[in-house]
């Protein structure tokens, strides 16, 4: 038993640690890979201009994804304006944990498909949408529908697109320079004779971290995003204060093997659960670090916790 | 000495956000009171309308059913029931062509589900209350926040109030099974 404030404090600093650590790695291996390239090219300050060139496509291009967010999410995953009418159950719903959240009303999209699923996505609460399928509203009892359509408040709330969209240019950074540093690397490998004593080491590491640090950052985004899910989870009911209708969305939810048509890989994170109904075969530590969302009966137990 | 400048800096930009923090939830703290009175207007203003409309259409769904029943107890008598259905007959049509089948239940499950609605906007109105003011409250005895509401005199807000002893703080006995329904 512990109380929603420690949990959700607790959520609070192990998320802040972890985005911490994802920065500082972040940083060190832009720093490395800049200094490597700039030493491996014969010119130091060379390195500072592929880091600036590497920000602005990386950036520009995470930057266009999140203001759209919602034009393009929605774009891609074929949703249409959700109704007081046909959708009775799930506008009322949102409406009232508004209402509890002190949140302004977010647009509202339904999906047409039996996978139930939902998620949030919109650069601040004010261009906030949540959306949710056809499946989740027929499949959910109005308890069960609140403790989801919270979760998704509370990501709208933590500014969790935001962050993961900041996570992301940092990610792209990495990626681009570790991938440029190799790709020249291979093209003028005859220069490296030049490079002595110490510089020598700064190219050693350059090419560890070129092949290393996308991937590990790629692994920290994914850690941020699964910290962020249990902090949804817990603001949700910091919200609705019914854990139990929450367990028994998660569980239904889980419970359903059809796969979401309209998700893919770039929105995957948004989502309640992760849409890749694949993902429940491996239950290994190793296939976690590779997942959005925490594993289910991690979510659960947390979850009981509270009851 | 530049230390000590950007130090001082950074101490006034503190106070001045800890000052706002509990200046703007005082703010929304009164913005959230008023939000509990806007629900139960719109409580007040909706019920009775919508048990009275409710009402109106059990009671024209009785009427047919009750005259369908006496009926029956005319024709299970031997008796003449023609003058009791002619009666009844039009009634029964033109329920039957607007409503393919009597809607009683839907009319109620409609107003128990507008009811749990209603009630639900404002039990969240008043958590927000409750959480904006255990926000505020929780900052204001929390070191190092409470020094600067000391200063700027922030006084402890009521939120949502709430006896703090009475029979609601214990349990009897027999509450403590869990109830059963019976109709």
């Amino acid at each position: 038993m512990k109380n929603i404030y420690e949990v959700q404090q607790n959520n609070k600093i192990r998320s802040f640690v972890v985005v911490a650590f994802f920065l500082a790695f972040s940083f060190l291996a832009v720093y490395i890979l800049a200094s490597a390239s700039g030493v491996y090219f014969g010119y130091e300050p060379g390195g500072l201009g592929f880091v600036g060139i590497a920000l602005i496509i990386s950036g520009v291009s995470t930057f266009v994804s999140y203001y759209f967010s919602d034009k393009i999410v929605l774009g891609i995953s074929g949703a249409r304006p959700a109704n007081s009418k046909e959708d009775k159950l799930f506008t009322s719903v949102a409406d009232n944990l508004c209402i509890g959240a002190g949140l302004p009303k977010p647009k509202l999209y339904v999906i047409e498909d039996s996978a139930p699923n939902a998620f949030a996505t919109g650069r601040d609460p004010k261009h906030a949408v949540v959306c949710a399928t056809t499946g989740l509203l027929s499949k959910l009892n109005r308890t069960e529908l609140e403790g989801v359509i919270a979760h998704e408040l509370t990501h709208v709330k933590n500014y969790d697109i935001r962050l993961m969209s900041l996570v992301s240019v940092m990610v792209g950074l990495v990626a681009l320079l570790a991938d440029w540093f190799l790709r020249m690397g291979m093209r003028t490998r005859g220069n490296s004779d030049e490079s002595k004593g110490a510089n020598t080491i700064i190219v050693l590491l350059g090419v560890i971290f070129a092949i290393l640090s996308p991937i590990i950052a790629q692994l920290i985004q994914l850690a941020i995003s699964r910290r962020r899910e249990f902090m949804a989870d817990a603001g949700g009911i910091g919200i609705t204060r019914q854990p139990q209708g929450l367990i028994t969305a998660l569980t239904k939810i889980s419970a359903d093997h059809e796969p979401l048509e309209a998700a893919n890989k770039a929105t995957a994170h948004l989502y309640i659960v992760s849409p890749f109904k694949g993902d429940h075969r491996f239950v290994s530590k190793m296939a976690n670090l590779f997942n959005t969302h925490p594993p289910m009966p991690e979510r659960i137990a947390a979850l009981q916790k509270m009851l | 000495m530049i230390y000590l400048y950007i130090a001082l800096g950074v101490l006034v930009i503190w106070v001045i956000s800890t000052y706002n923090f509990f200046a703007s939830s005082k703010a929304r703290i009164k913005a959230s009171i008023q939000e509990i009175g806007n629900q139960l207007k719109r409580q007040a203003d909706l019920i009775p309308n919508l048990e009275n409309s409710v009402k109106g259409y059990l009671k024209h769904e009785s009427g047919i059913l009750e005259m369908l029943a006496d009926a029956r107890k005319l024709a299970a008598r031997g008796q003449d029931a023609s003058a009791k259905i002619s009666e009844v007959l039009p009634k029964l049509t033109i329920a039957v062509e607007d409503n393919p089948e009597l809607k009683g239940n839907t009319v109620v499950t409609n107003l128990m589900d507008e009811l749990r609605d209603t009630s639900d906007k404002v039990m969240y109105a008043r958590r927000l209350l409750i959480d904006l003011t255990a926000d505020f409250n929780v900052k204001r005895v929390s070191f190092p926040f409470s020094i600067v509401a000391g200063i700027f005199g922030f006084a402890e807000m009521k939120g949502f109030e709430t006896p703090e002893s009475g029979e609601f703080t214990k349990v009897s006995e027999s509450e403590t099974k869990s109830p059963k329904v019976s109709l």
